[in-house]
């Protein structure tokens, strides 16, 4: 029934926020008065609700991640490698690579170990990116959420709005080859990545911010109780020092 | 393009991403173990190919690079998978199903926010792959019609129509499953 299939790609359209403005208005006017199309309606959030709560996204394992990370990464010998060389050698791209002269033994040489560099790369990388964030939201009841369920940590998400630091959102970095939350403020035209990289011990409240440059961006570096902090923009060294003095002192926005 | 600017495109573009390529690799293939060996394989061709990425984003030129490798991989190892059965009259039902509007129409909806995610899952890994993959892009990752569409590279209304479908069979499956387990023995 050729009708019934257009309706029912009409109520998940819907459901999925795929109408403009006025295909929405009219499939409301029409659902208020449909018992059918609410019943539809009802069991496909029904469905998009359980799938959203029960459904948690595959956890990346440290080890896959490290091995990943290496092969392609920072310079270690690839023993860690588990890769099935008889598997990889079936397949044209090992073909294609050792054919080309490179091999994955010869990338390990070229890395980025530091991670500084890493930090600005993350950075760059946003700037580049269609948007800086990978979860967009000015609210930190949003942003917490998002990194406990991505990540199982979560750094705090001060809101800085009244200094003039509004909250763009969240993303994923990687900082030594694990993933990190990251933390992007908007000053003006200006993005502040600020990377929390989680470590183990206490640290001094008080210590003061390290600074360093890479590629013409400012980096400022403070150790926090449960993260250890990386302010990443364009902006000069006092604004990016008047930033963190802010963030510092505004503490955890719970 | 030079190796050290190579990797470090990889590492900042690609690997944040790895996560979702997992979860792709695993939904298509349907075991961890096999997941992971799909999503090695597709980095090997990301970092091949990252000197190409520009301008799109790098999670779903990621996951499309994960999607032709798992095919790959599922062509020659399991062949059987990828035949889609497209049994109309299974899928008619179904929708004809999603508007009924019985007296239990609500104990319906209240049995699929009871599922587990064992259940969900193992309904979810039932559909055939080509629903399925429209399901798990939508409803996983998050992508919208006009971004699955580019990634399986299919018309838009082919999205909205497998979309549509996929959920009316979990709905009617996932209902099923649960009223079964509630029966009083």
């Amino acid at each position: 029934m050729k009708s019934r299939d257009t309706d029912l790609m009409l109520v998940n359209a819907y459901v999925d926020g795929e109408l403009d403005a006025s295909a929405t208005l009219a499939f409301e006017r029409r659902m208020a008065k449909d018992k059918t199309l609410q019943a539809a309606h009802g069991r496909v959030v029904a469905l998009q609700n359980a799938l959203a709560a029960k459904l948690r996204p595959a956890q990346i394992s440290d080890s896959m991640q490290q091995r990943i990370a290496t092969a392609f990464g920072p310079s270690t010998v690839p023993k860690a490698l588990r890769f099935d060389w008889r598997q990889m050698a079936a397949s044209a791209v090992v073909a294609a690579m050792l054919g080309g002269g490179a091999t994955l033994v010869g990338l390990q040489r070229f890395a980025p170990s530091n991670s500084f560099d890493a930090i600005v790369a993350g950075h760059e990388r946003s700037l580049l990116a269609a948007t800086p964030v990978d979860v967009v939201s000015s609210d930190h009841h949003t942003v917490k959420p998002w990194f406990d369920q991505r990540l199982a940590v979560s750094p705090p998400v001060p809101d800085l709005a009244a200094e003039g630091y509004a909250l763009v959102g969240g993303r994923v970095d990687i900082v030594g080859g694990k993933p990190v939350p990251t933390l992007v403020y908007k000053l003006r035209q200006h993005l502040i990545s600020l990377v929390a990289v989680p470590h183990v011990g206490g640290s001094d409240e008080q210590a003061v911010g390290k600074f360093t440059t890479r590629d013409g961006y400012s980096v400022l570096t403070w150790p926090g109780s449960d993260f250890t902090y990386s302010a990443v923009s364009d902006v000069p060294k006092s604004e990016l020092e008047a930033f963190a003095a802010k963030w510092r002192a505004t503490g955890p926005a719970e | 393009m030079n190796e050290t600017e190579q990797r470090r495109k990889f590492n900042s573009l690609v690997l944040p991403h790895l996560a979702s390529a997992l979860s792709l690799a695993r939904w298509l293939t349907g075991d961890a173990t096999d997941a992971e060996d799909v999503v090695q394989d597709a980095s090997i061709r990301a970092f091949r190919a990252v000197e190409t990425l520009r301008g799109e984003q790098p999670r779903a030129w990621l996951l499309s690079i994960v999607r032709n490798t798992a095919f790959t991989w599922l062509a020659k190892n399991r062949p059987k998978s990828l035949l889609v059965t497209d049994d109309e009259k299974v899928f008619e039902q179904a929708e004809a199903q999603m508007f009924a509007t019985p007296r239990d129409g609500t104990a319906e909806t209240e049995l699929i926010a009871k599922a587990d995610a064992e259940n969900l899952q193992r309904e979810i890994a039932a559909l055939p792959i080509a629903y399925r993959e429209v399901l798990v892009l939508r409803e996983l990752e998050g992508m919208n019609y006009r971004e699955i569409a580019a990634l399986l590279q299919i018309p838009v209304g082919t999205v909205m129509s497998r979309l549509s479908r996929a959920r009316a069979l979990l709905v009617q499956r996932i209902g099923r499953d649960q009223a079964e387990e509630r029966k009083p023995k």
